[in-house]
C-alpha cells in the first residue's frame, strides 16, 4: 500500500521522472528526488536495515544522514545512506549486514542473545583457550563489517577544483540564509553550502502546519539570487575544517578545496533521539524525520502517531501530521509543565490529548513494526511512575524531546564551547578568529532570532573583512523555554532502550561501563565505543554526555564533550584522492631510449634506463654486453640525472671548502675534483665532481638522488655565512651524458675542434667547448673506469648532441648503457655509491673516504664530528673482497651479513660477477679487524651457504688507472 | 591547509615550504668541548612555545626565518635573516 | 557461546569491579612516580609491582588513560627491526604480547596477521634483504618475499600499484599483528590497580624537584609527593618533562596522523606497509581500514588534523587498491611523536640520579610496550639499566654511538 501523499508544497520529488529500482530483490518504483529510504517507506516497506549487533530491524530514524542502521549498497557502491542519498534508475539496492536481507535477517536471533553481550563483552571472553581466539577473531571479521567490496571497482578519478571566497556560510538554514544575504550585500564574495539537496533547513519542513517558512524561504532565495557575489550550492558537504579556513566542499562529484577569509558555521542541529524501551523498532521516529518524509518526499510517514514532546518543535510536527492525514492518538510531554505557548491550544483545539508530564514508557512491536506505545507520567527527575500505565496504539512516534548542535566544525577551528542551562545545549563559548556561529547551533531557536542572529553574524564577517556596513546593534532574545530537555532518558527494567543506534548501546551498557570504572567521557567513549560508529555520534553522544554526567553527580558541561574530528560525514576516497598525481622527472633524453628500447627503473624522482631491452635477450646478459662495450670500445650513458649547481662570485671557492670537505681555493681553472659532503654529525651524505670554470664560477654535481636536499642545504648555509656567492641549481638546465670507453676520444674527435690530445685535455680536466655545434662542458672522469667524457649542455641540445654521438659512434659499435652496467662497471673500478656502500651512519672513515677529507682547513661542516669520532675509531670499515671461484647461483647478494663466530660482522653492500675479472668482486663492510688483504671471511648467502670472500685492494680494475688517464 | 607568509613571496599554502627546524647558534668547534659539540650536534629544545625557524620556500628557493608558537602554530613574523 | 559470556546473562546486576580504583587524594610519598598512564606507563607500573614487588606507586596522567598515543596509533607489533639490539629487544616484546590477553584475563584482540614491508625499487629490495638477514640470525621470522607472495596473501592489490611504483618483493614477517591498542592500557592499568599501584587521572605533572642531582619529589596540580624515583613515560610530552629536571635530549615532537574508513566486510588480512606510497594498512576486527603515512614535515604540539594528510594517504591507497575508490573515510586523527635522530628509542637511567626515561618513541612505540614496561621496571627497581636496553641510553647521542635503525631509515632512499 503507497503510502505517498497527493502533491506537496515544496515537495522535492519530480512525479514526472519514475524511477525503478530494487531492494532486497523486490522490485519498486519511485521519483526523481526521492532517497532509497523515502521510496520505500512510501511503498509501505518499514524494516530498511538492521542494527549492527543485535541485528534489529530499523527503519526510519532522522532522514538526516546518520540513518546508520539503513545503510545499503548497489553494486560496488557500498555503506550508502539509505535516508540522504539520491535515489537513482536501476539501483539494485541490498541491506547491508544481513544474513538473507533486512527483513528476513537470519541473524535475527542474536537479538535474544542481548544478555550474554553487554557492553564490552568481546574484551572478556574468546581469549581462552589461547588456541581457539583465531577462530573466534574470524567469526567476529565476519560479523561485522558492513557493505562488501567490489574487487572489480574502477579506479575512480575525480579532479578537484579550487576555490576562494571572502566569506562561506556552512547551512542554508534560516539564519543561514540571512548570514549570506548580509555578507553579500555588504560586497563580500559569498559561498553558501548546504548538505541538502536543496537549500532552506527547517523553513522547507518544520512547518507547523504553516506555509510562513516556505514563503520566507522564496523570499531569500530570490533575495540572494540577485546577489551575483553570492554563490549557493546545495548538495554540498563541508566536511571538515583545516588550518586558515581551509575547507573541503564535497558533492556527489568532487571536492573543491575552498579558502576562505572568514567562516560562519549555521549548520543548525541533530534532533535527539529519546532513550526509552524499544525507542529503536521501525516507526519510532525523530519528529524533524517525519516532517522530512511529508515535506519533502510527499510520503505519509504513518497511519496514526503517538508524539513525544518536550519542546514547541513536537507540537509543530503534530500538526504538520494532522495537517496531512495523519491521526494523532497522544501527545506526551516530558515537561510537567507543558508547552507554555499557544501551540498546546492548537493541539488541544482539534481534539488531540496532550499528557504533561509524561514519558513513552516502551514502544510494542509486531512484525518488527511499531504496534503500540505505553505511556505514564515522569517525575522532573525522569523516573516513570509505572503504577498506571496508558497504552495507545500506533503506527508511528516522533520523538521531539531535543537537540544537539552540529557543531564539528567549530571544534575543528578550535572553538571552545560551553554547556548552556538555558537552552540545554553546548553553545559555542569563544570562537577563534574570523569563525562564527549563528542559528540553532548558537543557541538560538525562535525564527525572528535565527533570522537577525544569522544578520549580526554575515555582518560581523564582512565587518572583519573590512567591508563598510554599518555597525550595527544586534539583538538576539534569549529563548524563553530551553528547546531540548536536560533528560529525555527513561530506565527500564528489560533495557533495549537504546543510546546509541549505530553501535546498539542501550542505557545499562552506560551504567556498567562506568561500574567497570570508564567514567570519563573519553574512556566512556572507548569503552561502550559510544559515538565511534559511522554517524560519529551525532544522535547518541549527546544523551551519553547527560547520562554520565548523571552518574558522576556532574553537569553535562563538566563531564564535556568528545572531540569532533574531519569528517563530517565520511567522504569517498576517490574525491580525497583526486586524479592521484604521481610525480617523476623524465631527462631530455627520455624519448632517445625509450625508442633504444630502455627498460626504466626509478632512481629518486627520476626514470632512468636499468638497461636496453632486446627480444630475446636477458637482463644480464644484456648488461654483461654494455658493459665490454664501454670495456673495449665505446659506450655512452644519460647521466643527467645528476645533481648540477652552479656557483659563482668571489667567495666561491671559500664557500665551497666549507661544505665539502676537500680544498678548493687553490683550484685552477680547467680542472676538477671529487667532492665528499658530510651532515654535521659527520657522516657522509653526499659526493659529486667540482670543476672550476673560472675564478669566480665553479660547476659541480651531486648524486641523482640528493641535489634538491644538497641545494637546499647549500643555500641555507649561505643564508647563514653571507659569503658573496651566488648558488643555482642548474639541474634541469643541463643535460649530461658520459662518453666512455677506449674509443671515446675517436668518436669525440669527429664532432669538436677541441684538442683532445692527453696534453691539451689530460685527465679530471675541464674543457668548454662546441661539440656537434652544441656549446658544451666537458670533463675527464674515470667513474667507469676508461676513457671518458662527461659532456654537459643546455638541456634543449641534448638529443641533437646524443644523436651526433651515436652517428659518429657508430663505425665503432658504440652502445649506450644504463644504470646496471654502470654499476659493474664502477664497481671494478672500486668507486662507491653514496646510499648504497654508505648507510645513515657511515663515517668517512668508515667508507675509505680518508683521502678526501682535509682536517687541515678552517672549517667544513661535519669537521668537528669527524674528529671526534676519530678518537674512537671507525666501527666498521668498507673493504673489497672477492669470491674464491664459485658459481653464480650461490654467490651472496647485497645486504647478506658477514658472519664472523656466529655474530654479525658485517654486511655486503654491493657485489657483481665480472666477466672483465673473471670473478666475483665487491664492496662489505667487515669489522675494523678485519681489513687485512688476503685475510678470508665468510658471507652468509642464501639458505644459509656460508660463502668465503678475500679482502682485496680496490680497484680490482686496472690499478693504476692506467685505462682512464689513457694516452694516444 | 596553513599558511605561511613568504618575506618575498607573501602568504603561500604550507605545501610549498620546507621545515628547517629551529635557529641554532654553532659553538665554535676550535674552543668548545666535544661534549658541548655532540649537544649542538644532536639534542634540541624540544619544549613547546614560541620559538624562531628556519622555513624555506621551495619554489622560489628562499630560506627565511619564522617566529611561530609550536603549541597553536600560529606564526607571528616572517623575515629574511642577515 | 564461550562460557564466560553466561555469567553477564544470568546475572541480575552488571558482574564486572571497577577495572582501577580513582583514590580521591595523592599520599605524601611514594617508592616511585611514574608520569603518564598510557601503556609503557601502566606497563611499567604493573611489572614494578608484580615482578619487583614495588606497589607504593603513583602513576599520574594529566588526561585519562591510556589517551595519548596508546589510543592513536595503528597497533601494528612487529619485531622486524635492522641491529641486533632492536631486534632482540622487539623480538622479546613480542614473545610477551602473545600471552598478555591470557596474563590480564581480558581479551585485547592480539590478532596475529602477517606483515609485509613492500618494497617497490631495487634499493628498497636490498634494505629489505638486509633487514630479513639479521632477524633470521636472531631467530626471527622474517623474509624476502617475491610479488607472488604478496599477491597470494593480497589478492586483490595491484601488483604495479598504478603502474608507477611495481612491487618488487617484500619483507614478510609472520608474526606481525595487530592488537585493540586501549584494551593494552585497561589491561596493564587493571593489573597494576590490583597489586595497590594507584592511578591517578586528571593530574598533571607542574614540577619535579631535584637536590643535588638527585630526584626528590613531584609538584602536581593535584600537591606535591615525595619520591626517589620518577619515570617519564609521556611520548609526545617528553620534553616538557625533561624540562623539569633540566635534562637535554635530542627529542623533537611532529604530530603523526592516520585514519580510518567506514567498516567493511572482511577482506584484507595482512599488515602491509610501503615506504614508498608512504602508506601501512590493516582491517580492524570491526571491518575498517586503518592507515597511516608519514609524520608531519614540522615540529608542533598540537593533534590537529590536516587535509593534505588524507588526500596524499587516499591517493596512494588507490593505487594499490584501486577499487576502494568508492570506500569512505569515517575518521582522521593525530598523536605527538617523540622523535629522536637515530630512529631507536631513549630509554634507562638519565644523569639525574633517579630520573628515568621511557621516550623518543617515535611512531612505533605501542609494538613496545610488554618490554618496555619490563625492562623499565627492571630498571627503575635496580637503579641501572637493564641489560636489553643498553644501546638506547640517552648518553649514546654524545659518544656518537648512534643505534643503526638510522642505517636502514636512510639506506637506498
Amino acid at each position: 500500500m503507497s503510502s505517498r501523499l497527493p502533491p506537496v508544497t515544496g515537495e522535492w520529488i519530480d512525479r514526472s521522472r519514475g524511477l525503478d529500482f530494487t531492494f532486497d530483490g523486490k522490485a519498486y518504483r519511485g521519483w526523481v528526488g526521492d532517497t532509497p529510504a523515502s521510496a520505500l517507506w512510501a511503498a509501505g516497506v518499514h524494516v530498511l536495515g538492521r542494527s549492527f549487533k543485535y541485528h534489529r530491524p530499523r527503519g526510519v530514524l532522522s532522514m538526516a544522514n546518520h540513518d546508520v542502521n539503513t545503510m545499503m549498497q548497489t553494486g560496488a557502491r557500498l555503506n550508502l545512506r539509505a535516508d540522504v542519498e539520491p535515489l537513482e534508475a536501476a539501483m539494485a539496492l541490498t541491506s547491508v549486514n544481513t544474513a538473507g536481507g533486512a527483513s528476513g535477517d537470519r541473524l535475527r536471533f542474536l537479538n535474544a542473545l542481548g544478555g550474554f553481550l553487554p557492553v564490552g563483552f568481546y574484551y572478556k571472553a574468546f581469549h581462552r583457550p589461547k588456541a581457539l581466539f583465531p577462530f573466534w577473531e574470524r567469526v567476529f571479521r565476519r560479523m561485522t563489517g558492513l557493505g562488501t567490496l567490489d574487487f572489480n571497482a574502477p579506479h575512480i578519478r575525480t579532479p578537484k577544483r579550487y576555490d576562494f571566497c571572502d566569506v562561506l556560510v556552512v547551512g542554508a538554514g534560516p539564519s543561514g540564509l540571512h548570514a549570506a544575504l548580509a555578507a553579500g550585500r555588504a560586497g563580500a564574495k559569498v559561498v553558501l553550502v548546504d548538505e541538502n539537496a536543496r537549500i532552506g533547513g527547517s523553513l522547507g519542513y518544520q512547518r507547523g502546519g504553516s506555509v510562513e517558512g516556505l514563503e520566507m524561504l522564496r523570499d531569500l532565495e530570490r533575495d540572494l539570487a540577485e546577489l551575483p557575489n553570492v554563490s549557493v550550492r546545495a548538495a554540498t558537504l563541508a566536511a571538515g575544517y583545516y588550518a586558515d579556513h581551509w575547507i573541503p566542499l564535497v558533492d556527489a562529484k568532487r571536492m573543491t578545496k575552498l579558502r576562505a577569509r572568514a567562516v560562519i558555521c549555521a549548520g543548525g542541529v541533530f534532533e535527539q533521539p529519546a532513550v526509552f524501551r524499544n525507542n529503536d523498532v521501525p516507526g519510532v521516529m525523530l519528529a524533524s524525520a517525519a516532517q522530512r518524509l511529508l515535506y519533502r518526499y510527499a510520503v505519509k510517514p504513518m497511519d496514526k502517531a503517538v508524539v513525544l514532546t518536550a519542546n514547541a518543535d513536537g507540537y509543530r510536527a503534530a500538526l504538520d501530521l494532522m495537517a496531512h492525514g495523519v491521526a494523532i492518538a497522544a501527545v506526551a510531554d516530558l515537561r510537567a509543565e507543558g508547552e507554555p505557548s499557544a501551540l498546546t491550544m492548537r493541539v488541544k483545539q482539534v481534539g488531540i490529548p496532550v499528557l504533561k508530564g509524561h514519558c513513552v514508557l516502551e514502544a510494542e512491536a509486531v512484525d518488527d513494526r511499531l504496534v503500540a506505545a505505553t505511556l505514564c507520567p515522569v517525575s522532573a527527575e525522569g523516573r516513570p511512575d509505572t503504577a498506571s500505565p496508558q497504552k495507545f496504539a500506533c503506527d508511528g512516534l516522533l520523538m521531539s524531546v531535543g537537540w544537539a548542535p552540529a557543531a564539528a566544525l567549530l571544534y575543528q577551528a578550535g572553538a571552545s564551547m560551553r554547556y548552556d542551562a538555558g537552552v540545554h545545549q553546548f553553545v559555542p563559548e569563544r570562537l577563534p578568529e574570523g569563525v562564527f556561529a549563528c542559528g540553532r547551533v548558537n543557541g538560538v531557536y525562535t525564527l525572528d532570532s535565527k533570522c537577525e542572529d544569522g544578520e549580526r553574524a554575515g555582518t560581523e564577517a564582512a565587518r572583519l573583512l573590512g567591508f563598510d556596513v554599518p555597525a550595527r546593534n544586534f539583538s538576539v532574545a534569549a529563548e524563553r523555554v530551553a528547546p531540548s530537555h536536560p533528560w529525555p532518558i527513561v530506565d527500564h527494567p528489560a533495557g533495549k532502550n537504546f543510546v546509541d543506534f549505530d553501535e546498539d548501546l542501550h542505557l545499562r551498557d552506560f551504567h556498567n561501563a562506568a561500574q567497570e570504572g570508564f567514567d570519563n567521557i573519553e574512556l566512556l567513549k572507548r569503552y561502550t565505543t559510544v559515538g565511534m560508529g559511522p554517524s560519529q555520534g551525532k544522535h547518541s553522544n549527546m544523551n551519553a554526555i547527560r547520562i554520565l554526567a548523571r552518574i558522576r553527580g556532574k553537569s553535562p558541561g563538566e563531564v564535556g564533550t568528545t572531540t569532533a574530528r574531519p569528517f563530517f560525514h565520511p567522504v569517498p576516497m576517490s574525491h580525497l584522492a583526486g586524479r592521484g598525481f604521481n610525480v617523476h622527472r623524465e631527462t631530455p633524453l627520455h624519448g632517445r631510449h625509450d625508442g633504444l628500447g630502455a627498460v626504466w627503473m626509478q632512481a629518486g624522482v627520476w626514470l632512468r634506463p636499468e638497461y636496453y631491452g632486446q627480444p630475446g635477450k636477458r637482463k644480464a646478459d644484456i648488461v654483461r654486453e654494455e658493459a665490454r662495450a664501454v670495456r673495449e670500445s665505446v659506450g655512452i650513458i644519460d647521466v643527467g640525472t645528476l645533481g648540477k649547481m652552479e656557483l659563482y662570485g668571489p667567495d666561491a671557492g671559500a664557500f665551497l671548502e666549507r661544505v665539502y670537505t676537500a680544498k678548493f681555493a687553490g683550484m685552477k681553472p680547467g680542472t676538477t675534483r671529487y667532492a665528499v659532503m658530510l651532515d654535521e654529525s659527520g657522516v657522509v651524505i653526499d659526493d659529486g665532481v667540482v670543476a672550476r670554470l673560472a675564478d669566480q664560477h665553479f660547476y659541480f654535481t651531486t648524486t641523482t638522488t640528493g641535489s634538491t636536499t644538497v641545494y637546499r642545504e647549500l643555500q641555507r648555509w649561505n643564508a647563514q655565512w653571507n659569503l658573496e656567492v651566488g648558488i643555482v641549481n642548474a639541474t634541469g638546465a643541463f643535460a649530461a651524458m658520459n662518453l666512455a670507453g677506449p674509443k671515446a676520444r675517436a668518436v669525440l674527435r669527429k664532432l669538436t675542434t677541441l684538442d683532445l690530445s692527453n696534453e691539451a685535455f689530460p685527465y679530471l680536466a675541464l674543457r668548454e667547448a662546441d661539440v656537434a655545434g652544441v656549446p658544451a662542458r666537458l670533463m675527464r672522469v674515470g667513474f667507469v673506469g676508461e676513457l671518458g667524457y662527461e659532456i654537459h649542455v643546455p638541456a634543449d641540445r641534448a638529443g641533437h648532441l646524443w644523436d651526433a654521438l651515436m652517428d659518429a659512434g657508430g663505425e665503432y659499435a658504440i652502445r649506450p648503457f644504463g644504470v646496471e652496467a654502470q654499476r659493474l662497471l664502477r664497481l671494478e673500478k672500486g668507486h662507491i655509491i653514496i646510499g648504497q656502500d654508505t648507510d645513515g651512519l657511515t663515517q668517512p672513515d668508515e667508507a675509505g673516504l680518508e683521502w678526501a677529507v682535509k682536517m687541515d682547513k678552517a672549517f667544513f661542516v661535519g669537521q668537528r664530528s669527524v674528529d671526534i669520532v676519530r678518537k674512537r675509531g671507525p666501527r666498521q670499515k668498507l673493504v673489497g673482497f672477492e669470491l674464491d671461484a664459485i658459481g653464480a647461483s650461490t654467490a651472496p647478494r647485497e645486504c647478506h651479513l658477514v658472519v664472523r663466530n656466529g655474530a654479525i660482522a658485517g654486511r655486503v653492500t654491493s657485489i657483481a660477477w665480472s666477466d672483465t675479472l673473471g670473478k666475483h668482486v665487491g664492496l662489505a663492510f667487515v669489522a675494523p679487524d678485519m681489513t687485512e688483504v688476503g685475510s678470508p671471511f665468510f658471507i652468509r648467502a642464501d639458505g644459509g651457504t656460508m660463502v668465503q670472500a678475500r679482502v682485496v685492494p680496490t680497484p680490482f680494475y686496472d690499478a693504476e688507472g692506467l685505462r682512464q688517464k689513457v694516452v694516444d | 591547509m596553513k599558511i605561511l607568509t613568504c618575506p618575498v613571496n607573501g602568504p603561500r599554502p604550507v605545501s610549498e615550504f620546507a621545515y628547517g627546524g629551529e635557529v641554532r647558534p654553532m659553538p665554535d668547534g676550535a674552543t668548545c668541548s666535544d661534549r658541548e659539540w655532540a649537544d649542538y650536534v644532536f639534542n634540541r629544545s624540544g619544549v613547546p612555545g614560541v620559538k624562531i625557524e628556519w622555513w624555506y620556500h621551495i619554489a622560489s628557493g628562499t630560506w627565511f626565518h619564522a617566529e611561530r608558537d609550536t603549541v597553536t602554530d600560529r606564526v607571528i613574523r616572517t623575515w629574511l635573516p642577515g | 557461546m564461550p562460557y564466560q559470556l553466561l555469567r553477564f546473562a544470568f546475572a541480575s546486576k552488571h558482574p564486572e569491579p571497577r577495572m582501577f580504583r580513582a583514590p580521591e587524594r595523592l599520599k605524601d610519598t611514594y617508592d616511585a612516580v611514574i608520569i603518564g598512564a598510557g601503556g609503557h606507563g601502566l606497563a611499567s607500573a604493573y611489572y614494578l609491582a608484580r615482578d619487583h614487588g614495588m606497589t607504593n606507586v603513583a602513576v599520574l596522567e594529566r588526561g585519562y588513560i591510556g589517551g595519548g598515543n596508546t589510543g592513536r596509533n595503528t597497533t601494528i607489533i612487529r619485531s622486524n627491526y635492522l641491529t641486533p639490539e632492536g631486534v632482540a629487544f622487539y623480538d622479546q616484546s613480542v614473545r610477551l604480547w602473545q600471552d598478555l590477553s591470557q596474563d590480564f584475563d581480558l581479551n585485547l584482540f592480539y590478532a596475529t596477521r602477517g606483515h609485509f614491508t613492500l618494497a617497490h625499487t631495487d634499493s628498497a629490495v636490498r634494505t629489505m634483504r638486509w633487514r630479513a638477514e639479521v632477524n633470521q640470525h636472531f631467530g626471527v621470522n622474517s623474509e624476502l618475499v617475491g610479488p607472488e607472495e604478496v599477491r597470494k596473501a593480497a589478492p586483490q592489490i595491484d601488483i604495479t600499484c598504478g603502474g608507477h611504483a611495481p612491487i618488487l618483493g617484500a619483507l614478510y614477517h609472520a608474526p606481525g599483528a595487530i592488537a585493540r591498542h586501549d584494551a593494552v592500557a585497561w589491561g596493564y592499568g587493571r593489573g597494576a590497580d590490583q597489586r595497590g599501584v594507584e592511578i591517578h587521572q586528571q593530574t598533571e605533572v607542574l614540577g619535579i624537584e631535584v637536590q643535588g642531582g638527585k630526584v626528590t619529589g613531584v609538584r602536581t596540580t593535584r600537591g606535591n609527593i615525595s619520591t626517589p624515583r620518577v619515570l617519564s613515560a609521556v611520548a609526545g610530552f617528553t620534553p616538557r618533562v625533561t624540562n623539569m629536571v633540566g635534562l637535554r635530549t635530542p627529542i623533537y615532537i611532529h604530530p603523526l596522523q592516520a585514519m580510518v574508513t567506514e567498516p567493511m566486510k572482511p577482506w584484507l588480512d595482512p599488515i602491509l606497509v610501503s615506504g614508498s606510497l608512504h602508506v601501512y594498512v590493516s582491517q580492524s576486527a570491526r571491518g575498517e581500514l586503518v592507515m597511516g603515512a608519514s609524520l608531519d614535515p614540522y615540529e608542533l604540539h598540537a593533534t590537529r588534523s590536516t587535509l593534505d594528510f588524507v588526500e596524499g594517504l587516499a591517493a596512494h591507497m588507490l593505487d594499490m587498491f584501486p577499487f576502494l575508490s568508492n570506500a569512505r573515510v569515517n575518521r582522521q586523527w593525530a598523536g605527538m611523536a617523540d622523535m629522536t635522530p637515530d630512529f631507536a628509542p631513549i630509554m634507562g637511567t638519565t644523569p639525574v640520579e633517579g630520573f628515568y626515561l621511557d621516550a623518543g618513541w617515535g611512531t612505533w612505540g605501542f609494538k613496545a610496550t610488554p618490554v618496555c614496561g619490563k625492562t623499565m621496571s627492571w630498571t627503575v627497581a635496580n637503579g641501572r639499566d637493564h641489560e636489553l636496553i643498553k644501546g638506547f641510553n640517552l648518553s649514546r647521542f654524545e659518544r656518537y654511538e648512534l643505534t643503526g635503525e638510522k642505517g636502514a631509515a636512510s639506506v637506498g632512499h
